[in-house]
């Protein structure tokens, strides 16, 4: 089947079972018992997957054109008339899936204007915003201390991740990996990069806070492994797009895989290389503010102390100073970046 | 006794992965010494059949015996790395759009030459013998260039980046030099500089030349022998001179011009 048809009916299939499951709920009002039951429920939710995806054929194949087919139809098979959107039935269906999101999201968030606006909560982020709003200078040096742990955190990760990125770009780009054997490794090692990014830098730091303990040097660990996932298909991409004229010429006199690699490539990705690991290591130091928060050490683990015992002047210290040194790694990696065009 | 020919192609085949029969069946040979000029329609398979001798494309079939009076080997057949590593050092190539490193000086470039004499650890760190550099320079100068020697490659005009290219393929020491249109994106007076220097490969070195040349006025003037593709297959062999209104009709199609370019 065509990966288009696939696109579509999913996309038809899962529209239809959401409006019909909202309007289920809305209808049935089901029992924390009920809902919870995982097995019934799959099975009813794809039930009305199926028949959407179902509806979704068969409106195909009357020619309305559907969300789904709109948006994934190959170029030949687009309409080339201008049709007025609210007389397409795509407009309509996106349009009501879009309001069935909206409702369903405001019941599950629990979104209240009562709560927002409610006396009690208003003066305890009144006292919470004074707090930070007068910050105690008084602990800045500790605060400091700890965002430069955080910076070199953020600078060893990035550091120890780009030779192992730098190596692995090459063993993930299509245009080096040829032949059967070489797109089996592409494919393998450009799966094992999509797992290892979608687990994200937090949970990796919790990982590694079990394992070496609390500390930076869990936190360096896991954006070590995020970095190199992260650099790796950044690097790849731009492996491939490289362009194919020094590599012939340097093939035609005989050099070997290796060679082809170091002469013919690496002079043309060096400089976005460079650009996106300082890019990277401004990424980190962000992500290091967070990590701490789980536990990983710097100026994150820091924050969490404090808002623990609700010393809000000390909080917004650290706010402010976390807000400087992203603010001012930020500009740096920009303008590097800028003049390495 | 006849001399052999340096190669001899052999119902050579090539079909592209996407079903495209690029060369169906082309068949002549190779005179050790000669400047054999290639024409042909665009996309009749000039450049494909180059890319097959030298294999930076694999041949669907078909032989390709090459032949130095003291070696002879079927091109087509090899597999093995060192063996394409031989092919290479034997064959050496320039291309349209050059094919330099462009971050690279000119001397890197022509160094490029040597990779295959050089193991790959010294190569990777640039490790080029004196004499390999000696060698570089010396046909850095015979294509007039050897004061630019330290430049950047991408901070040459076109011309000198072919020359450059040349100097780099000489420094392998082919026997066989494969020009894939060297001067198409050259102006006239430069295109004459290029060509001047292929001939000049060919008559002082002994390099026998295969060009893919569009410019039937360069053709005369400098090929001794030519072969003509259409389609894939191989319309015309034979002396420059003798192509005729007639054949140029039949190589280009009814109706076509000939430009001149001087
Ligand atoms: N890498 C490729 N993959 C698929 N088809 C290709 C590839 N390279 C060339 N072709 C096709 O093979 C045919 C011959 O192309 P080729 O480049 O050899 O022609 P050419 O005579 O060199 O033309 P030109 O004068 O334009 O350079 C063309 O139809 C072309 O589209
Ligand atoms: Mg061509």
């Amino acid at each position: 089947m065509k990966s288009y048809v696939v696109r579509r009916s999913i996309l038809d299939g899962f529209t239809f079972a959401f409006l019909i499951a909202s309007l289920a709920v809305w209808i049935i009002n089901p029992t924390d018992e009920q809902a919870l039951n995982m097995r019934v429920n799959v099975a009813l939710f794809a039930a009305a997957f199926i028949l959407g995806t179902f509806v979704s054929h068969v409106l195909t194949k009357l020619k309305v054109t559907t969300l789904g087919e709109s948006l994934f139809q190959p170029p030949y098979k687009k309409n080339k008339e201008a049709v007025a959107w609210y007389k397409t039935f795509s407009a309509w269906q996106l349009i009501v899936l879009l309001v069935g999101l909206m409702i369903v999201s405001i019941i599950k968030t629990k979104f209240s204007i009562y709560e927002l606006l409610n006396e009690d909560g208003f003066n305890g982020a009144i006292r919470l915003f004074k707090g930070i709003g007068s910050p105690n200078f008084d602990i800045l040096p500790k605060a400091i201390l700890n965002i430069i742990e955080t910076i070199f955190m953020a600078f060893l990760a990035t550091a120890l991740a780009i030779p192992f990125a730098f190596v692995l770009s090459f063993v993930s780009a299509k245009n080096v990996m040829t032949g059967k054997v070489g797109f089996s490794i592409y494919l393998a090692m450009r799966t094992l990069f999509n797992i290892m990014r979608s687990i994200e830098a937090l949970v990796w730091a919790i990982i590694f806070s079990v394992w070496v303990g609390i500390g930076p040097f869990a936190g360096m660990l896991a954006l070590m492994i995020h970095s190199i996932a992260s650099l790796a298909k950044q690097y790849s991409e731009m492996v491939e797009t490289v362009s194919e004229g020094p590599i012939e010429g340097v093939q035609s006199c005989g050099a070997n895989k290796l060679q082809t690699i170091w002469y013919a490539i690496v002079p043309q990705v060096v400089l976005p290389y460079v650009s996106f690991t300082v890019y990277r290591w401004d990424i980190n130091v962000r992500m290091a503010t967070i990590i701490g928060l789980v536990g990983g050490g710097g100026i994150g683990t820091l924050l969490v102390q404090y808002q623990g015992q609700a010393m809000w002047p000390e909080v917004g210290t650290i706010i402010v100073v976390i807000a400087v040194v992203v603010w001012a790694m930020d500009q740096a990696s920009a303008y590097i970046r800028e003049a390495l065009k | 006794m006849s001399v052999k020919p340096i190669l001899s192609i052999k119902n050579l085949k090539k079909t592209y992965p996407n079903g495209v029969q690029a060369l169906k069946g082309v068949s002549f040979d190779v005179k050790k010494g000669e400047f054999l000029v290639v024409i042909g329609l665009s996309g009749s398979g000039k450049s494909t059949m180059l890319r097959c001798i030298n294999r930076l494309h694999e041949p669907t079939s078909g032989n390709l015996v090459f032949n130095d009076g003291k070696v002879e080997k079927d091109l087509a057949k090899i597999e093995k790395p060192a063996e394409i590593k031989w092919l290479r050092q034997n064959v050496g190539m320039i291309f349209q759009h050059f094919n330099l490193i462009p971050r690279h000086s000119v001397l890197s470039n022509v160094l490029m030459g040597k990779l295959s004499k050089t193991s790959t650890l010294k190569s990777l760190f640039g490790m080029f013998s004196d004499e390999d550099v000696a060698e570089a320079m010396k046909y850095l100068k015979l294509v007039g260039i050897a004061d630019k020697a330290h430049i950047r490659a991408d901070q040459l005009s076109g011309g000198q980046q072919q020359r450059v290219a040349i100097a780099r393929a000489l420094t392998q020491n082919p026997q066989i030099l494969l020009a894939d249109e060297p001067v198409a994106s050259l102006d006239p007076a430069t295109c004459h500089v290029v060509m001047d220097y292929l001939r000049k490969v060919n008559q002082e070195l002994g390099i026998t030349i295969v060009c893919n040349l569009h410019f039937l006025s360069l053709v005369r003037q400098y090929a001794t022998r030519v072969v003509a593709l259409k389609g894939g297959e191989l319309v015309y062999e034979g002396d420059p001179k003798n192509i005729d209104e007639a054949w140029f009709e039949k190589i280009y199609g009814a109706g076509a011009k000939e430009v001149h370019i001087n």
